[in-house]
C-alpha cells in the first residue's frame, strides 16, 4: 500500500515537473490535457473502458430489458470489432473506442428505482463504469439519472417515455433518444381524431408513476385541446396482474375511447383483459405507448388498437435494415423498438466519445449537445441542447389481427410522424422546467 | 351503471380473483396444517401448472431462452383446454409426490426457518430453471373457444365468460377435496394426524402414506389453479411468486389446516382487493394486508382455524 502511495506521488512530481519546465513537446502536450481534464466521476478511466448496463430482468418491464440486453451486446461487439453501423458511421473505427477495447457490466433493475440504484452505483463505485445506460421504466430511468448526475458519470437513457426524464427531472449527464408521452400524444391525435371523429368521450387507466402520470397529463392535454371530452382517468399501480376491477368501473354506455396507459406485462395484461371483458365492443381502445414484446404477451388483443412504438423492424430506410439485419444474424430474432434504442443510444456515446477525443464527461455531453445527426433509422434528428431530447419522429401505429401476425411483426405503422409537427421549444412543455445542472 | 349493478360486478369481480387464491391456498393450508410444513415452493406448482397447461392446450413460438436455442421454436401439443385441465393435475400430482419423498419428508422435523429456506431456494430454482428455458418471454395463453366471449347477466349485464367458469370450476374443486377429507377413511386419518400424529400412530396406522398422498393433492390443486388462471394473464416466469403471497395471506386469515377457512379468506381477499380497487384504488394492496392484521389481532387462529392443540 505504502509503495503505491509512493508510486503515485513520484509520477504526479515527474508530470508537475515535466508542466512546470515545459522539456518536451510530448510531455507539455500530455500535462496540458491533464490541465484541461481534471479527474471527474470515473475519468480518467483505468485500463479498459466499461460500460454498465442497466436492464429490468424481472419485473413487469421484463421482456423489454432481455431484448436491450441482446442489443448492448451486440453494440460492445460491434464498437470492438467492427460490423452493424459502426461500418457506417464516420465517427466510429470498428477497433474499440480512442482504441480501447470496450468492457461491459449488466444488472438488473427488476423494474425498481431502488434496486436500479443499487445496480447502477456498484456499477459506478466497484466496476469503474465510465457510461451507463439502460431503461424500461422511467422511475429507473429518472433515479439512474439523478445518481450519474451527482456521481458525474455519463447516462444514456434507453426507454423512458415520461415527460420528466428530460422535464423538471431532467440532468446535464442525461441523454434521450426515445421522444415523450407529450409527443406521443401529439403524433396521435391527427391519425385517431381522423379515424373515431374530433369529439369523443375518453376514459384514462394509467399506471402510477412518473410514466404514467405524465401520459394521462399529455393525453388530457392534447385530446382535450382536440375537443374530447375526459370522463374520468384512474391510477393502478405498477405491476397490477389483474385489471378486472379497474375494468368494470368504465361506463360502457357513455364511454366513446378507453386510454390504456400501461406497459410491458401491465399493459399486456390489461390490453387482453379489457377484450375478454367485450370492452372493445362498446368502445375504442388506445395504448398510447406499445412495443413487441408486449404485443407478443397480448396475442389477439392488439387487433385495431393504435399506439406509438420507439421504432419498429419495417421502418423501411437503411439504418433501420441495416440494424435488423445485424440483429437478425445475430440472434436469429427481429429486434424490437427498445433493442434500436439501447443499440443507438451506446453507439451515439461511443461516437461522441470519438469526436471528443477523450472520455472526459463535459467534453463528450458537449460534443452530444445539440448535435444533428441521420444514422439511426428515424430520419433527420437532433439531441437538443436545452433539456437534452432528442427531436425526432414518433411511429404511430395500429395492432394487426392475430391471423396476420407473424414473428416479429404485430403493428402496421400508420404513420412516421416528422419531427416538424411534434415537439415543443426549449421554454414550454416539459422543457419549461428543466434545469440541466452543472457540467463539472 | 346502477349502484345496484355496481356493487354486484364488484362482488362478482371479487369473488372470481379470490376463486384463484383459493385452490393455492387450500394446498397450502393442508399441507402446513397436517404435514405441519410451510412449502414456499407452492407457487413453483403454480408455476408448473401454467407452463403445463398452456403446453398441453396451444402451440407456441419460443423467441426467447435456451429451448429456442437448441432449436425448438416451436412447442406445445395444441389439444386444447380440456385435456389440459384433466392432464396437468395429475403431473403436478406426481411432481408433489416427488416432491414430498426428496425434499419434505427430511425436513419434517426441522425448524420452520429450515422448511422456509429450503423452499424458497427450490422456488427460486424452479422459476429460473423456465427462465432458462423458456426465456423471460411473456407467452399469451388463449382463453378456451368455447369460453371466450361474455355472457348476459341479470342485474350485471355482460360478463367475461372464462371468469364465471372459474368461479364454477373452483366451487367443483372445493367440494371434492372436502368430500375427501371429510367424507373417506383418508380424510378420517389425515384430520386425526392433523389433530395428534402420535396418537394415529400410535393406533397402528403409519402415517407417512397419507402423508404423500396430502402433499400430492395439495399441489394438484396448484396445478389445477394454474391451469385455470392461466388464461386470465400474460405467462411468465414469475407468475409463481407473484401468486404465492396472496395465497399465504389466504391461509392466515381463513386459518391453516382449514378447507373452509380457505375458501373463506380467499373470498375475503378477493372481495377487499375488488371493492378497495372500486373506492380507493391505491390502498388496493394495503387492504389486503390490513386485513389480515385486523383477523389476525382478533382472532390469531384465523377465522376458521382450531385452537392449537398443545402436545
Amino acid at each position: 500500500m505504502a509503495r503505491r502511495e509512493k508510486a503515485d506521488v513520484s509520477r504526479r512530481d515527474v508530470v508537475k515537473m515535466a508542466g512546470a519546465t515545459g522539456l518536451a513537446g510530448l510531455g507539455v502536450a500530455g500535462s496540458a490535457s491533464a490541465q484541461e481534464n481534471p479527474p471527474i466521476g470515473n475519468f480518467p478511466i483505468q485500463g479498459n473502458p466499461t460500460f454498465g448496463f442497466t436492464v429490468p430482468q424481472s419485473g413487469p418491464y421484463s421482456s423489454e430489458g432481455q431484448d436491450e440486453l441482446r442489443a448492448y451486446r451486440l453494440a460492445v461487439e460491434h464498437l470492438n470489432n467492427g460490423g452493424g453501423w459502426v461500418d457506417n458511421w464516420s465517427d466510429l473505427t470498428g477497433n474499440g473506442v480512442l482504441g480501447n477495447q470496450v468492457e461491459f457490466v449488466s444488472g438488473d433493475t427488476a423494474t425498481d428505482a431502488d434496486t436500479a440504484r443499487q445496480t447502477a452505483r456498484r456499477m459506478i463505485q466497484r466496476d469503474g463504469a465510465i457510461m451507463l445506460s439502460g431503461g424500461s421504466s422511467s422511475a429507473v430511468a429518472i433515479a439512474i439519472q439523478e445518481l450519474c448526475q451527482r456521481e458525474k458519470v455519463n447516462y444514456m437513457c434507453c426507454l423512458t417515455h415520461s415527460n420528466d426524464t428530460t422535464g423538471k427531472s431532467c440532468v446535464r449527464y442525461s441523454f434521450r433518444e426515445m421522444f415523450n408521452a407529450y409527443m406521443s400524444a401529439q403524433a396521435l391525435v391527427p391519425p385517431v381524431t381522423d379515424e373515431y371523429g374530433g369529439s369523443n368521450n375518453f376514459y384514462q387507466l394509467y399506471a402510477d408513476y412518473t410514466w404514467g402520470q405524465t401520459v394521462q397529463s399529455s393525453m388530457s392535454q392534447f385530446f382535450g385541446e382536440a375537443g374530447w371530452n375526459e370522463m374520468n382517468s384512474v391510477a393502478t399501480p405498477l405491476g397490477t396482474k389483474d385489471f378486472s376491477s379497474y375494468l368494470s368501473q368504465v361506463p360502457r354506455g357513455e364511454t366513446d375511447v378507453l386510454f390504456l396507459n400501461h406497459y410491458g406485462l401491465d399493459g399486456a395484461n390489461s390490453l387482453s383483459q379489457a377484450k375478454e371483458m367485450g370492452l372493445d365492443e362498446d368502445m375504442e381502445i388506445i395504448v398510447p405507448l406499445y412495443n413487441r414484446p408486449m404485443a407478443q404477451a397480448a396475442g389477439g388483443s392488439i387487433e385495431g388498437v393504435f399506439g406509438t412504438v420507439a421504432w419498429d423492424s419495417q421502418i423501411d430506410n437503411e439504418p433501420s435494415n441495416q440494424f435488423t439485419s445485424a440483429f437478425q444474424e445475430k440472434y436469429e430474432r427481429i429486434p424490437s423498438g427498445p433493442a434500436q434504442l439501447a443499440y443507438a443510444q451506446t453507439l451515439q456515446y461511443a461516437a461522441a466519445v470519438e469526436r471528443a477525443g477523450t472520455f472526459y464527461p463535459p467534453e463528450v455531453i458537449r460534443q452530444l449537445e445539440d448535435h444533428e445527426y441521420d444514422n439511426i433509422g428515424m430520419g433527420q434528428e437532433t439531441m437538443r441542447a436545452c433539456d437534452h431530447q432528442a427531436q425526432r419522429a414518433v411511429p404511430v401505429v395500429k395492432g394487426l389481427p392475430e391471423g396476420e401476425q407473424q414473428q416479429g411483426q404485430f403493428f402496421e405503422i400508420v404513420n412516421l410522424t416528422s419531427r416538424d409537427t411534434l415537439g415543443y421549444a426549449c421554454d414550454e412543455g416539459p422543457a419549461g422546467e428543466c434545469e440541466l445542472g452543472p457540467y463539472e | 351503471m346502477s349502484l345496484l349493478a355496481e356493487t354486484v360486478t364488484v362482488l362478482l369481480n371479487g369473488l372470481q380473483q379470490g376463486a384463484i387464491y383459493v385452490l393455492v391456498a387450500i394446498g397450502l393450508s393442508i399441507i402446513l396444517g397436517t404435514l405441519k410444513f410451510v412449502n414456499f415452493a407452492h407457487g413453483a406448482l403454480y408455476l408448473i401448472g401454467t407452463y403445463a397447461g398452456l403446453l398441453i392446450t396451444l402451440e407456441i413460438t419460443l423467441t426467447d431462452g435456451k429451448l429456442a436455442d437448441w432449436g425448438y421454436t416451436t412447442l406445445g401439443l395444441g389439444w386444447g383446454f380440456l385435456p389440459a385441465l384433466l392432464i396437468v393435475p395429475v403431473l403436478v400430482f406426481v411432481v408433489g409426490l416427488a416432491m414430498e419423498r426428496f425434499v419434505a419428508r427430511p425436513f419434517y422435523d426441522r425448524p420452520d426457518t429450515d422448511q422456509i429456506l429450503l423452499t424458497f431456494g427450490l422456488a427460486i430454482v424452479v422459476q429460473e430453471v423456465f427462465k432458462i428455458l423458456f426465456g423471460g418471454q411473456s407467452y399469451n395463453f388463449a382463453r378456451p373457444g368455447w369460453a371466450s366471449g361474455q355472457v348476459g347477466l341479470p342485474i350485471v349485464g355482460t360478463f367475461p365468460e372464462w371468469r364465471l367458469y372459474i368461479i364454477g370450476i373452483t366451487a367443483a374443486v372445493v367440494v371434492l377435496v372436502y368430500g375427501l377429507i371429510e367424507y373417506t377413511d383418508f380424510g378420517l386419518v389425515v384430520r386425526a394426524g392433523t389433530r395428534d400424529a402420535e396418537m394415529v400412530e400410535l393406533l397402528g396406522i403409519k402415517l407417512s402414506r397419507p402423508y404423500l398422498m396430502v402433499f400430492g393433492v395439495g399441489a394438484a390443486l396448484a396445478g389445477v389453479a394454474g391451469v385455470v388462471g392461466g388464461p386470465l394473464y400474460a405467462v411468465n416466469p414469475n407468475i409463481g411468486t407473484e401468486v404465492l403471497v396472496p395465497s399465504f395471506l389466504v391461509v392466515v386469515i381463513g386459518g391453516v389446516g382449514s378447507i373452509s377457512g380457505a375458501v373463506l379468506g380467499g373470498i375475503l381477499i378477493g372481495e377487499t382487493l375488488a371493492i378497495m380497487v372500486a373506492i380507493a384504488p391505491q390502498w388496493s394492496q394495503v387492504g389486503i394486508y390490513v386485513l389480515a392484521a385486523v383477523v389476525l389481532l382478533a382472532r390469531p387462529q384465523g377465522l376458521l382455524g382450531a385452537e392449537e392443540v398443545t402436545p
